[in-house]
């Protein structure tokens, strides 16, 4: 029988209140949480409204805001569900956010304007450090990950935590999503003119959004470890479904064609039929844009069924990485409470122009609907194209387990990096001719960040080592995922510099596309037609291994046969800068670098006759929870890891005739392997695309006839360690 | 102000703020459209009603698309406005 994943403990704060229960009360009563701002400046601007959270005794005060959200919600959700110290200790955590540690950047380039910058904030500044911190904080030693898809992010975490679970990575997960209130988004989505004026009005005026912060926790776990422990089952999630639109950087798909891709396949993995779902938690964000697709989206799919649909953006507003976890945690109260919650701001006239548009979709106007609800659906759509959507039930059956375990192999590689040559900081040559040498025009690249571009460098190279080429036919059937130390944080710092020296009103809507940590990974769909899963996260230098590994959790649940999986990180004077203030201790000067890798299913690569590089025969992620700042590599983790890699790959260390790692982890390996090799040495410290320069270097042995068996190991600050286990090809 | 002068400040602007380089930036050259090696977007034209506001005090918002053809086009509106 298949895992079944339910829902046993939930924790929210938001704009609406400082828990679930007050949360749900004033959602209930159509009670609105948007005022005026008061943690931006927002003067000069058109604007002036935003849900902000209204708590003065936040936990933990070392740690950026977001991470201080997360843990609150997160300590609800945990006495909720009444789980054990133990439990707690083994449960992985799963946090999706958009902006990550904008509040700590706002904070150290003001200091730097006024001469009195804190360095410790440079450790708060990527989205790498929010779950490794959370997970520090409750002492949890399971698996982690930062889930940066923008505004899709906090659902993607809940979808990827239930395929963990279904795999056995786990019984238990935390997930959920988090942002705190910035200038950055604020400055960006002014910039945009995508800012409404007065509160935001989804699916009514159409005109702007309103921003938000929170963050939203639930507990997903396992069915029978639920029913063992005696656990409060809210309900079970049935299905889930990711898409890209490889379509525009920040507008959706105008016929909504990404959007209903997510949401079909969502309602096609919990086997249900579309006029199942009763209740619907859309997008809703109130851009003209936005409304316009996912009212199409929506008439298409589901004006067979009637389902009832609101969009609890206009009391919470947009709360970005958050909102699909706080949007996901309304929905199960709607489901459980059999109450569907309104959308707010309609006069008489606009509910009499509602009516016209609504068909036979019941869009819920300002007050609250009490029916009883079996089945219902949230749905969260990105910057980026990333669409993602998710279906709860209190209703959940058996399902027959797909009995045929997949198997992976690398058909492609792909690396642009820097060489090491001595000096300080290193670069890759991105000339003009790099970009023309592959196909990539001068009205494409120009729009695209550093990060970006390197991404989409190594991306098309490695389809193309790998023999393929996206057709309308096989486009839903690639994946990508993108691992990540520290994403557009060039792009990131620089628009963050200009806000604070010149005010909200100086942001740029050139440049806020790309701090987006997604952008990269949009960009690549866009240019080379990816359709399938998609996903970018941020989990400090391991990630572009871990990367590797969430891309074979997802192919296994998923019907996708193939995903381009890249590790990049750039490098800048503001990189190299944040760095230096780090004062870490490293053995090469900062490099920068993209490496990808085909990763698919052998069954597809035999199908199509494609050359393998190497089967992948195990892979595994370890954590032991550190404070981020902490970069120091403990012998400990690397020991849990490898022998959860071993177990997972059925072999023992002896049968490893090659170790790929970083020189942070290089003295420690060899104490028990021989035939170590340190990636950096060529390339300077790439951080995740040197991690992922593990795997293209085994590859590479392999093809040179070296090796059978290789070990790829990267431990990231924070103590996460992520490990794969690649077998030459016969 | 001195046209030329506009026109070449105008051209360096869209050169850093939109990364293009600055020998495809013809001041006749068709800034927007397909056809265009340069096609810029919407988004584009939101830095370029920053980019005149922050150098000239020159609000574009609203300002019909002829005027945004290229950076004669651009310049003569400013002109206009600074007269």
């Amino acid at each position: 029988m298949a895992k079944r994943c339910v829902i046993t403990g939930i924790g929210m704060v938001c704009a609406l209140g400082n828990d679930v229960s007050q949360c749900w009360n004033n959602l209930v009563n159509g009670v609105s949480g948007i005022k005026d701002v008061k943690s931006v400046d927002t003067e000069g601007c058109y604007s002036h409204l935003g849900g902000e959270v209204d708590c003065y005794n936040l936990p933990a005060p070392q740690y950026d805001r977001s991470v201080r959200l997360c843990i609150k919600a997160a300590d609800e959700a945990i006495n909720d569900s009444k789980l054990s110290e133990e439990d707690l200790k083994k449960a992985g955590l799963m946090i999706g956010s958009c902006v990550g540690g904008a509040a700590s950047i706002d904070k150290f380039y003001t200091g730097v304007l006024n001469g009195n910058e804190d360095n410790n904030d440079v450790f708060k500044m990527s989205a790498s450090s929010i779950a490794n911190n959370v997970a520090c904080h409750f002492g949890m030693q399971g698996v982690t990950s930062n889930i940066v898809n923008a505004c899709a992010a906090g659902t993607m975490t809940i979808s990827h935590a239930c395929n963990l679970i279904k795999e056995n990575s786990a019984d238990i997960f935390l997930a959920g999503g988090t942002d705190s209130f910035s200038s950055l988004a604020f400055a960006g989505f002014h910039a945009l003119h995508a800012l409404a004026e007065d509160s935001c009005s989804p699916f009514n005026h159409s005109n702007g959004i309103t921003l938000g912060e929170g963050s939203a926790i639930v507990v997903v776990e396992e069915y029978e470890h639920a029913v063992k422990r005696g656990a409060k089952i809210y309900c079970e999630v049935i299905g889930s479904g990711v898409s890209s639109d490889a379509y525009h950087i920040t507008a959706p798909h105008p016929q909504g064609e990404g959007q209903m891709s997510a949401l079909s396949r969502a309602i096609k993995s919990a086997g249900i039929k579309n006029e199942e779902v009763e209740y619907i938690n859309a997008h809703g964000t109130g851009t003209a844009k936005n409304d316009a697709a996912e009212f199409l989206s929506l008439h298409t799919l589901f004006d067979c069924g009637k389902p009832m649909v609101s969009s609890t953006k206009s009391m919470t507003g947009h709360c970005l990485g958050a909102a699909g976890a706080i949007e996901a945690a309304i929905t199960i109260k709607a489901l459980v409470e059999n109450t569907a919650p309104p959308t707010i701001g309609y006069s008489d006239e606009d509910k009499e122009a509602l009516k016209e548009k609504a068909g036979d979709i019941e869009f819920i106007a300002n007050e609250s609907v009490k029916k009883e609800m079996t089945t219902v659906m949230s749905n969260s759509f990105a910057f980026g194209g990333t669409n993602a959507s998710i279906i709860f039930t209190k209703d959940g059956k058996e399902k027959n387990a797909d009995t045929q375990e997949k198997k992976f192999c690398i058909t492609g590689i792909g690396s642009l990096t820097s060489e090491a040559n001595g000096e300080k900081s290193l670069y890759c040559d991105l000339a003009p001719e790099v970009f023309s040498s592959r196909g990539v025009k001068l009205g494409f690249y120009r729009k695209l960040d550093r990060f970006s571009q390197l991404e989409v460098l190594s991306g098309v190279d490695a389809l193309k080592d790998a023999d393929i080429a996206i057709t309308a036919e096989n486009a839903s059937s690639i994946a990508s995922l993108t691992g990540t130390c520290d994403g557009p944080m060039t792009e990131i710092t620089s628009f963050q510099q200009v806000v604070c020296e010149k005010g909200s009103t100086a942001g740029s809507a050139f440049s806020f596309p790309n701090t987006v940590y997604n952008a990269a990974g949009g960009y690549l769909s866009i240019f080379t037609g990816i359709k399938g899963y998609c996903a970018t996260a941020a989990n400090g230098t391991q990630a572009g291994i871990q990367a590797l590994c969430h891309a074979c959790t997802e192919l296994s649940a998923g019907t996708e046969t193939a995903c381009v999986v890249t590790g990049t990180d750039e490098n800048s004077e503001n990189i190299t800068d944040i760095y230096s203030r780090m004062n870490l201790q490293t053995d090469y000067p900062l490099g920068e670098g993209s490496v990808s890798v085909v990763c698919e299913t052998v069954e597809s690569a035999n199908s199509r006759g494609a050359k393998k590089y190497a089967e992948i025969l195990g892979r595994a992620s370890g954590h032991i929870a550190q404070d981020y700042k902490d970069s120091s590599v403990k012998e400990e983790l690397l020991a849990v890891t490898i022998d959860k890699v071993l177990n997972n790959a059925g072999i023992s260390a002896n049968d490893i005739d090659l170790v790929y790692t970083t020189y942070k982890e290089k003295d420690l390996l060899s104490k028990k392997f021989e035939n170590v090799t340190d990636v950096c040495q060529n390339t300077g410290d790439c951080r995740a695309a040197s991690a992922l320069m593990c795997v293209k270097m085994a590859c590479e042995s392999f093809s040179e006839g070296k090796g059978n068996v290789a070990l790829c190991i990267s431990a990231g600050n924070g103590g996460a360690c992520s490990a794969v286990i690649l077998k030459r090809s016969e | 102000m001195n046209r030329t002068e506009v026109c070449e400040q105008i051209k360096q602007m869209i050169s850093e703020n939109l990364r293009i380089p600055e020998d495809l930036l013809e001041y006749d050259a068709d800034l927007f459209g397909e056809e265009s090696d340069i096609a810029l977007d919407s988004i584009d034209s939101m830095e370029i009603i920053a980019g005149v506001d922050e150098l000239y005090g020159i609000d574009m918002t609203g300002v019909g698309k002829e005027h945004f053809r290229s950076i004669d086009t651009l310049a003569d509106y400013v002109m206009s406005k600074a007269e």
